[in-house]
């Protein structure tokens, strides 16, 4: 593959392609949950959690998609279970959250263990970084399972899923990757599209769905 | 299709609303007071308006060990200061002691505020059926305290300060910041209301923007949403003609369409809001202290009190254009940039823009708009110059006359210099003819016609223009006579001639 002379440039200065490549897409990932914010109504939890969940379904490469979902699965319905484990001792919140990441991770090292009874080592192989973002996600859910119910917890982890996957199959897409190894410019396109998403005020998608009861009336 | 996107501009989105009205309306000072519940009782309070009366509050948790719980009254509630979304708040409506026959009346801890409770009963009625025994004998152990929630669950002493405890820690604050818990009276609901709202008190949702009141919904707690006014816990919202204070058409929780109260034959809409401009007035002045261009202030009818402002919103959600089957966008365009000085006018403005369903059927038989005696009107002049003024309708008047600054914005301010020059101060009337004075005024630009005004100020010569008025949407081209109105409080007077094609409702 033939690259851009400054992302040659960069890899000479000893930088790893993949490192430079991921940095590169990162404005990418953001502009994307930007945009299922701004004009689907997609929300999410924030545009952190979705970026770093992207990022590590990458990392679970070569089976990300299959073995990033089952993991973020596991660690939701172990939150969601603990939850209501604890929920009678009435106990502060974050020595609660501490019991809550405590047990994640066991149940995580039971998965990995189970995958390889069964000869599935490829989920034990992975490194540990994604695996522990995948368990910090509990706090965000833990959290907003406190301020807004288990309902809307379970709505956005699904969507912060949604956008993750979307995010993993666009960043994984080889037509961009090279794109943008050859003309990282592009990446400043960004920069216009937020801007422009920055200022837009129309409804979203999501909103027409919201007030379609009432649209004849209007 | 396409007609469903053209109907939804009209409505307010969540980026429409965060970046047009609240980032440049609501100033941080404003912002503090909304999201300080304590706060925005202590600043309102000190401008004489109503609130719910404040009983103690707790701040930490040394604080919390200290407080004795046997000087609460025997219903109170108790709420975070930075809750949201009714989140954390705790009512209970009477005490119960552990070893008292159920009837008997619980006089023992009752602050002057609260009225004595059956602990059996669940809704603030009166005690007047049970025999009252002396206070002597009805001296509460100091260990059983307790106290019954709506549903009838009892509350210790231990509850309340676990909830407490929940609250310092910031449970229920936006995300997890140590938070400070108080106790406020607890409001006895209006007869009115009985009815429609299950266990905890309804409660009014205003908008006001600039001023003006733009939209309002009435919002009934409903056993789904556990006794609390909000919608996306199940609520109900009613919607609220402004001009009447009639509620309208409704839908419960997210978004599903209702006409009766759930389960029961009551119909919700045609309630009249007791107190409505009070409502109104209160919610308009929360504006101007708050400083918050775009508010959402929740009002409650107490039985004794009448309005008390429980809450202001910085953000206010967007549920409130569902339950009124209307746009929020169209209705604050129709309101920007109006200069609105006093309370009372902004009350008008608003109860005539926005009040009126049962106007629109008068409409659609008379073919005729319904207007009110001051109505915003556009001025499109020379050039397509446009001026967008309040005006008196008048159909005492036979035309329309406006003031001459306004017409000199409007490109006439030669066409009036040029006519003063040939008036020269003479009594024209008196001393040309007819002809002499078509042949006078020929050479006048932009001159339609002139006029003699007979008025109650006695009669002047005026130079007639063309221009053209829009009133409700509504365009009519106009000749208007052009004359100082500076000491009038209206610019602009519209009169029969333009008011053929709309009804006048004096109400409006």
């Amino acid at each position: 593959m033939e690259y851009h002379p400054l992302i040659t440039f960069f890899v000479e200065q000893g930088v790893p392609i993949q490192t430079v490549l991921l940095l590169l897409m990162l404005p990418v990932i953001a502009t994307l949950v930007a945009f299922f914010r701004q004009v689907i109504g997609i929300k999410a939890f924030g545009i952190y959690t979705p970026s770093i969940i992207t990022f590590a379904l990458l990392a679970f490469d070569p089976n990300g998609v299959k073995y990033g979902i089952a993991i973020f699965v596991g660690v939701i319905v172990v939150g969601m279970i603990v939850r209501f484990a604890l929920k009678r001792f009435r106990l502060l919140y974050l020595p609660r959250v501490a019991i809550t990441l405590s047990i994640i991770s066991l149940a995580i090292l039971i998965i990995l263990v189970i995958g390889g009874m069964y000869q599935r080592t490829g989920l034990a192989a992975v490194s540990i970084f994604p695996l522990l973002i995948m368990i910090t996600l509990a706090e965000k859910f833990v959290a907003t399972q406190i301020e807004k119910g288990s309902h809307i917890a379970f709505i956005l982890a699904a969507e912060t899923l949604l956008i993750s996957v979307i995010g993993y199959y666009l960043i994984s897409w080889n037509a961009l990757t090279t794109l943008i190894l050859r003309f990282p410019w592009i990446i400043l396109f960004t920069f216009l599209i937020n801007f422009s998403l920055g200022k837009w005020t129309g409804l979203r998608v999501t909103e027409y769905f919201r007030f379609r009861k009432i649209a004849r009336y209007l | 299709m396409f007609d469903f996107f053209k109907k939804s501009q009209g409505l307010l989105g969540m980026n429409a609303r965060n970046l047009d009205y609240i980032r440049p309306s609501n100033r941080k000072r404003g912002m503090e007071i909304a999201d300080s519940k304590l706060l925005c009782k202590r600043t309102l309070k000190k401008n004489n308006l109503g609130v719910p009366a404040l009983i103690a509050k707790i701040e930490n948790h040394e604080e919390l060990e200290k407080f004795d719980f046997s000087t609460l009254p025997n219903s109170f509630a108790l709420k975070p200061n930075r809750g949201f979304g009714g989140e954390g708040i705790l009512v209970v409506y009477g005490r119960k002691k552990s070893t008292a026959p159920q009837s008997s009346p619980l006089n023992a801890h009752s602050s002057p505020s609260a009225t004595p409770l059956p602990a059996t009963k669940t809704t603030p009625s009166d005690s007047t059926n049970t025999p009252e025994k002396p206070i002597g004998e009805n001296e509460t152990n100091p260990f059983s305290e307790n106290w019954v929630k709506a549903d009838g669950s009892i509350v210790t002493v231990d509850d309340l300060k676990n909830h407490i405890r929940n609250i310092l820690d910031g449970s229920f604050s936006l995300s997890n910041i140590p938070d400070i818990a108080f106790f406020e009276e607890r409001l006895k609901l209006l007869k009115l209301f009985k009815p429609y709202a299950y266990k905890g008190i309804p409660d009014i949702r205003v908008i006001i923007y600039n001023r003006i009141p733009i939209m309002a919904m009435l919002r009934l707690p409903t056993k789904h949403s556990d006794g609390k006014a909000n919608l996306q816990q199940g609520a109900i919202g009613v919607g609220i003609d402004l001009a009447t204070g009639t509620t309208t058409t409704a839908i419960l929780g997210k978004g599903h369409i209702i006409e009766y109260v759930p389960n029961t034959r009551l119909i919700l809409s045609g309630i009249k809001i007791p107190y409505w401009k009070d409502v109104l007035r209160m919610a308009i002045d929360a504006q101007a202290i708050s400083h918050l261009g775009f508010l959402g202030a929740d009002i409650a009818i107490d039985r004794e009190r009448g309005p008390v402002i429980l809450e202001l919103n910085a953000r206010p959600g967007l549920s409130i254009q569902l339950a009124n089957f209307s746009g929020l966008k169209s209705r604050l365009n129709r309101v920007k940039g109006l200069q609105v000085k006093t309370t009372e006018r902004g009350m008008r403005v608003g109860m005539n823009l926005f009040g009126g369903e049962i106007e629109e059927e008068i409409e659609e038989l008379s073919g005729k708009r319904v207007i009110g005696t001051i109505e915003k009107v556009k001025l499109i002049g020379k050039d397509g110059k446009e001026i967008e003024v309040e005006a008196k309708i008048d159909t005492g008047a036979d035309s329309t006359a406006i003031d001459t600054e306004l017409a000199k914005e409007l490109g006439f301010a030669e066409t009036l210099r040029i006519f003063d020059e040939k008036v020269a101060g003479r009594d024209i009337m008196q001393e040309l003819t007819k002809a002499e004075r078509e042949l006078l005024f020929s050479s006048v630009p932009d001159l339609a016609d002139t006029t003699s005004v007979q008025s109650s100020h006695g009669a002047s010569y005026r130079p007639v223009v063309h221009i053209e008025l829009v009133m409700d949407t509504l365009s009519i081209p106009a000749r208007v006579s052009v004359i100082d109105r500076a000491h009038l409080e209206y610019p602009v007077i519209v009169g029969r001639k333009n008011l053929r094609k709309f009804l006048i409702d004096v109400n409006k």
